[in-house]
């Protein structure tokens, strides 16, 4: 028997997860080759004068950026209004931590994802992970850092936009803040990036969930054993799952 | 959504993403390996901020100037343009500039204008100044001009209408140096500063007052040739500081300076005995006369040591004859200025450097020839000049302003009712400014031709919108530069005229048509230009090409074989012509009065960043010279309790004042100073209107007993703090 | 051998008359209030009799070091000096007005632009210079006390005199020595009023993060290696329960 398919995203959640990525991804190795100076460099010193003479110097690269910057705001912003409740179940859910059973299953999940059950084993703990619900914590704990993070480099990068557009010399002190918090908040989300990749892309484990950003469905048996409790919600409401 | 369906949507995003801002924005071009030329045109003209002319070429985009630069070619500037030369655009495009012929609504002074077209303003001048002949007699109008290009003209139209009265802002300036330099040699020398070894540089400020050709020959004398510069300043100028030695000789004791220097000379023989006698007349006279001018006396009198004037005499003439004692410009400072200035005549004139590298030189040829008229003759006029005869040796075509209007007033001997004037400004250089006020109330009508609303222009009936010197053509005009050139310069527009402006010589035209005058003015000035160029023919095509026409005349020896325009046809020490009229045939000094205790004697004097009041509306001049303060000596401030930056009020006998107090070591404690052309009366010179104080409010108008040279250092005045 | 385009200046004959500050501000569009170079004045005693000899006034304007604090404190390289002519460059286009820089000069001759928004100071005018005249200050001096050029080429007007001054050329001294490139001729007046290059906090917060935000992303991806290497070396599949679910 075909196992039940359960709804996890829409067509708007699945655009706004791509159009996420897609502009995150420009906006990363643009703004990394905006920044040169050697003390910083992210990406090596040769890394900016490289991407820089591919689009014709700094200043195409910069109003690459900036444009690039503006859609993906905008973006967000036609997201909101047009999906204000998909907007409000996302942040309800990333946000709905339960503490002590949330950082066990953190801490037992990384544990497992890279030294295996016999380090936990080892240490006399349980192996079984608790149950998650709609997120598992590292979903949570990325999109937090998404949100979040993302709030301020869009915040910090508008008002960079408007540095030379609007503001005059008394706000250069939060201008230079503006650039550092910017560059720490995409440095900061692009190491949880690499994990969320791997986890969602690689990871074969997670399979299901990946083809769900395509498809917006899961199989049950995979809603069962990785978010039960959502699972057993959504199970008992009618009309959710398809054969 | 399908894998096909993410992969589409995600191409179109990045497409978007990249695509967008490349079309809205515009991607620039990538940085070009060298920048782009400007897009200039460059036209030649010269310069109008100061009355040195210097040659410039503009540089101008889309028909607006973007930049004034020198013109290398132009050898009286050494190729330079000073800070003023280039705030010149700021003057042209003065927001406050006039823009439309004004007619006077309210009371005078009041500033309330009616615009009226041209047509109707020429009619109206004209109308007023045929009814003030036909009531006062020609001479019942008086044309004041200033230095310019187009000045010549209104002598012209002067002289056609009838008037003899002409006058000029040169009484307030450099006349009782002239009178006394051209009554000693026959003519007005040029200082030949660049091969010059010693120079004394006394009641002038050569390397701050203005920038000259001698600014920087001075420089380039002291720093290359090994030339001495000692400066006489009450006040420590940039002069001053930039000399070998300084000293702050008490205001108005030059005389005794000068005369013990000539007694030194000629005690010790150090003059050139044979030069003297072929040359000079009144060695004799000389000699007896300056006896009791000790070195010693003179300390006394000036507060310099006696030791260093001695000394100074001697290094004078040890150099000479490529020494001198500078003769300087300005000369508007004593009663007995023309005398003052006859001391520094008679020094030269015993160091015997006239015309030699490095001393006092003649005029140059230039070549260009007046244009001749042959004016008509009113019967119904007056006998003369209304400033005529009252005092002995005024320059004729200069006059004196100070006895002119002290005539007007005192309708002595006869009332003046019409007064036309162009390009300066009576109001703001005039001492006494009460009297200059009560002399425009006394006024039929007042015509002011001008192209910002000058304290004039704003007391007056018709103000009328001039060109700017980027806007105009003008005639020809030739300049001395000393060892540099002889040169002929004439300007034509580098850009469109702005708003309803028009030159001086299209009104005096427009205004002489309408009185049957048109005939003495009916040419253009290109015409006018080839009746100045008739003995050079070749200068209009060189001044097209290269911005001026050098004229190869000779620089020294112009007087070998030559006798002086004197008496004696010799360098007078010794004035006959001054005896023949009663006047001192040699200076007799007498010590200056005052100050009273409490009071100070206020001195006047220039800074090369500003042209009096006519850039008192410069936005770019006025962010280096932003007002006027008053120089104060820290002791006599503390005294006083007046701290640097205090609000002072300053009072003289005709006047009282406010500005802010800059206490300074740089002044004597018995003097105090500040800058003129500031505070206007006119609120359309928004920069200066209630900025700083007025020099003229204050001014007493006394002047020089000998040409009416305004005499501008004898006022005294009380300085007190001003609480808030 | 690469170009060092400086000026080599005779303070001495600096007689103060702004010209080259008038230029300056008209050539560049320099706003109200706002300039691109300066002439310092000497504190003299003031007393009668002779000079002390000293020079008294001094031009001046960027001084395009060979070791530009200002260029340090840019995070995008928008201000960079071209080896090639030893010029520090701002790049307009590129500058964000962020003002990091601004503080940065230990002679303070930047400033933010009140038009354009940006950091800006003097640029030696090329676009005067692509035309064949020279810096607009160079041009208008009446005494020429500014001389601008090629200070490596011994056939420039610059290169000349450096050359033949070599011995008594000065340099204005600042707190913090970020290597001048404009020479004065013996006395340069007052010779050391510059002050300590400031770099912003932001600045100094967004350096001294790096690392550790490096650091950071590279622990992140050796735990994805780790996680990786697992999945490739300790077969594929789950090899632990997702839930408490038997």
């Amino acid at each position: 028997m075909p196992d039940k398919t359960y709804k996890r995203h829409d067509r708007s959640d699945i655009f706004i997860h791509w159009f996420n990525a897609a502009c995150w991804l420009l906006l990363l190795l643009t703004g990394v080759g905006l920044i040169q100076n050697p003390a910083i460099d992210p990406f090596g010193s040769g890394y900016p004068a490289w991407l820089r003479s591919v689009v014709g110097g700094g200043a195409n690269l910069l109003t690459i950026h900036e444009g690039i910057g503006l859609v993906w705001v905008a973006g967000f912003v036609l997201y909101l209004l047009v999906n204000f409740r998909g907007a409000k179940f996302f942040l309800a859910e990333i946000f709905a931590v339960s503490p002590a059973r949330d950082m066990a299953w953190m801490f037992k999940k990384m544990i497992l994802m890279t030294l295996g059950p016999k380090a936990l084993k080892m240490v006399g703990a349980n192996p079984d992970l608790p149950d998650q619900g709609y997120y598992n914590m590292g979903q949570k704990a990325f999109a937090q850092a998404s949100v979040v993070g993302g709030v301020v480099i869009a915040a910090t990068g508008i008002i960079m936009y408007l540095s030379d557009r609007t503001f005059g010399a008394e706000s250069t002190g939060m201008i230079g803040w503006a650039v550092t918090l910017h560059f720490i908040a995409v440095g900061l989300v692009f190491a949880g990036l690499l994990v969320h990749v791997y986890m969602a892309a690689i990871s074969p484990d997670e399979r299901p969930g990946f083809k769900s950003m395509f498809t917006g469905v899961v199989p049950g048996d995979y809603a069962k054993h990785h978010h039960r409790l959502w699972w057993e919600k959504v199970r008992t409401e009618s009309g959710k799952g398809s054969e | 959504m399908s894998r096909r369906d993410f992969f589409r949507a995600s191409g179109l995003v990045a497409a978007g993403a990249v695509g967008g801002p490349a079309l809205l924005g515009g991607l620039k071009k990538a940085r070009a390996a060298s920048p782009a030329k400007p897009a200039w045109d460059s036209r030649f003209s010269v310069c109008d901020i100061c009355f040195n002319k210097c040659g410039l070429i503009a540089r101008v985009e889309d028909g607006v100037v973007k930049k004034l630069d020198p013109n290398p070619k132009f050898l009286k500037s050494r190729g330079m343009l000073c800070a003023r030369g280039n705030a010149g655009i700021a003057q042209v495009y003065d927001p406050d500039r006039l823009k439309h012929p004004l007619l006077r609504k309210g009371a005078r002074g009041e500033g309330k204008w009616q615009r009226i077209p041209w047509d109707e303003a020429l009619d109206m001048a004209a109308q007023k100044m045929v009814e003030v002949r036909e009531k006062y007699t020609s001479c019942g109008h008086l044309f004041t001009a200033g230095t310019d290009l187009h000045t010549q003209f209104v002598s012209r139209f002067a002289e056609v209408y009838g008037s003899f009265n002409v006058t000029s802002h040169e009484s307030l300036c450099l006349v009782s140096g002239s009178r006394a330099f051209l009554d000693t040699f026959g003519e007005v020398p040029f200082a030949d500063v660049l091969n010059s070894k010693y120079i004394m540089m006394v009641g002038a400020n050569r390397f701050e007052a203005l920038v000259t050709p001698d600014s920087i020959d001075l420089m380039t004398a002291i720093h290359e040739n090994g030339c001495k510069l000692v400066t006489l300043d009450p006040r420590y100028t940039k002069t001053a500081a930039l000399s070998h030695e300084w000293y702050p000789v008490r205001p108005g004791t030059d005389m005794a300076f000068m005369l013990a220097l000539a007694h030194v000379i000629i005690n010790e023989n150090l003059y050139d005995p044979q030069w003297v006698e072929e040359k000079t007349f009144g060695i004799e006279q000389l000699t007896a006369h300056v006896q009791p001018y000790t070195p010693g006396f003179a300390a006394e009198q000036c507060g310099i040591p006696a030791e260093d004037i001695a000394r100074m005499a001697r290094e004078l003439a040890a150099a000479a004859p490529a020494s001198m004692v500078y003769p300087g410009r300005r000369t508007s400072d004593y009663e007995d200025s023309t005398q003052i200035r006859r001391s520094f005549a008679i020094v030269n004139g015993l160091l015997g450097n006239w015309d030699k590298p490095g001393g006092l030189l003649a005029a140059r040829q230039v070549g260009l020839k007046g244009v001749p008229y042959d004016a008509p003759w009113y019967d119904e006029n007056q006998e003369d000049r209304i400033d005529a005869g009252k005092v002995p040796m005024m320059f004729e075509h200069e006059g004196s302003f100070l006895v002119t209007r002290d005539s007007v007033l005192a309708d002595d001997p006869y009332p003046i009712r019409g007064w036309f004037v162009y390009k300066t400004n009576p109001m703001g250089t005039a001492p006494n400014r009460k009297k200059t006020i009560e002399m425009m109330n006394k006024m039929d009508f007042v015509t002011v031709v001008d192209i910002a609303m000058s304290d004039t222009a704003w007391m007056a009936d018709l103000v009328l919108p001039s060109q700017s010197y980027l806007e105009r053509t003008d005639p020809c005009s030739g300049l001395q530069g000393s060892v540099a050139c002889a040169c002929v310069v004439k300007r034509d527009p580098v850009i469109e005229p702005l708003y309803e402006s028009r030159p001086l010589f299209d009104i005096m035209k427009g205004i002489a048509s309408r009185m049957d005058l048109g005939e003495f003015f009916d040419f253009t000035i290109e015409e006018y230009r080839e009746m100045q160029t008739r003995e050079i023919p070749e200068a209009l095509g060189v001044m097209d090409r290269d911005g001026v026409y050098y004229n190869p005349s000779k620089v020294y020896g112009i007087y070998d074989g030559r006798i002086y325009k004197t008496l004696s046809k010799k360098v007078e020490l010794y004035n006959q012509r001054y005896e023949q009229m009663g006047l001192d045939p040699l200076p007799n000094y007498t010590p200056p009065a005052g100050p009273p205790k409490n009071q100070f004697r206020m001195v006047i004097g220039r800074n090369a960043m500003i042209t009096q009041t006519s850039t008192a509306n410069n936005a770019l001049l006025h962010e280096f010279v932003p007002g006027n303060t008053l120089w104060l000596n820290t002791e006599s401030a503390a005294n006083l309790g007046i701290a640097d930056g205090d609000l002072v009020e300053v009072a003289s006998p005709v006047g009282r004042q406010e500005l802010k107090a800059e206490v300074t070591d740089k002044i004597r404690p018995d003097t105090v100073f500040m800058l003129s052309g500031y505070n206007t009366l006119s609120t359309m010179q928004s920069l200066s209107h209630g900025n700083g104080a007025s020099i003229n409010e204050l001014l007493d108008d006394d002047y020089d007993a000998i040409t009416g040279n305004a005499s501008m250092h004898t006022t005294f005045v009380t300085v007190t703090r001003k609480v808030a | 051998m690469a170009q060092q385009f400086a000026m080599v200046i005779d303070a001495a004959k600096c007689i103060d008359c702004k010209g080259c500050v008038a230029a300056c501000k008209v050539a560049n569009e320099v706003p109200e209030g706002q300039f691109r170079n300066w002439i310092k004045p000497t504190d003299v005693p003031v007393r009668p009799g002779p000079s002390n000899g000293t020079a008294k006034f001094q031009p001046g304007a960027c001084m395009h070091c060979e070791n530009p604090t200002c260029v340090a404190a840019c995070p995008t390289g928008a201000t960079y000096r071209d080896e090639e002519t030893g010029i520090v460059v701002i790049d307009e286009a590129l500058c964000i007005g962020c003002g990091n820089c601004i503080p940065a000069c230990p002679y303070d001759a930047r400033y933010r632009n009140a038009v354009t928004r940006k950091a800006d100071k003097c640029n030696y005018c090329p676009e005067r210079r692509a035309a064949g005249l020279p810096p607009a200050c160079v041009d208008t001096c009446p005494t020429k006390a500014r001389v601008f050029g090629d200070i490596n080429d011994p056939q420039s007007a610059a290169g000349i005199l450096f050359r033949k001054n070599k011995e008594r050329l000065a340099r204005v001294a600042a707190k913090t020595d970020t290597k001048p490139n404009m020479y004065y001729i013996g006395d340069p007046g007052p010779g050391a009023w510059g002050r300590e290059a400031v770099v912003p906090a932001s600045m100094v917060a967004m350096k001294e993060s790096a690392p550790f935000i490096k650091g950071i992303v590279a622990l992140s991806g050796l735990g994805v290696l780790a996680m990786l290497g697992r999945q490739l070396f300790a077969g594929s599949g789950s090899d632990h329960k997702e839930d408490t679910d038997a």
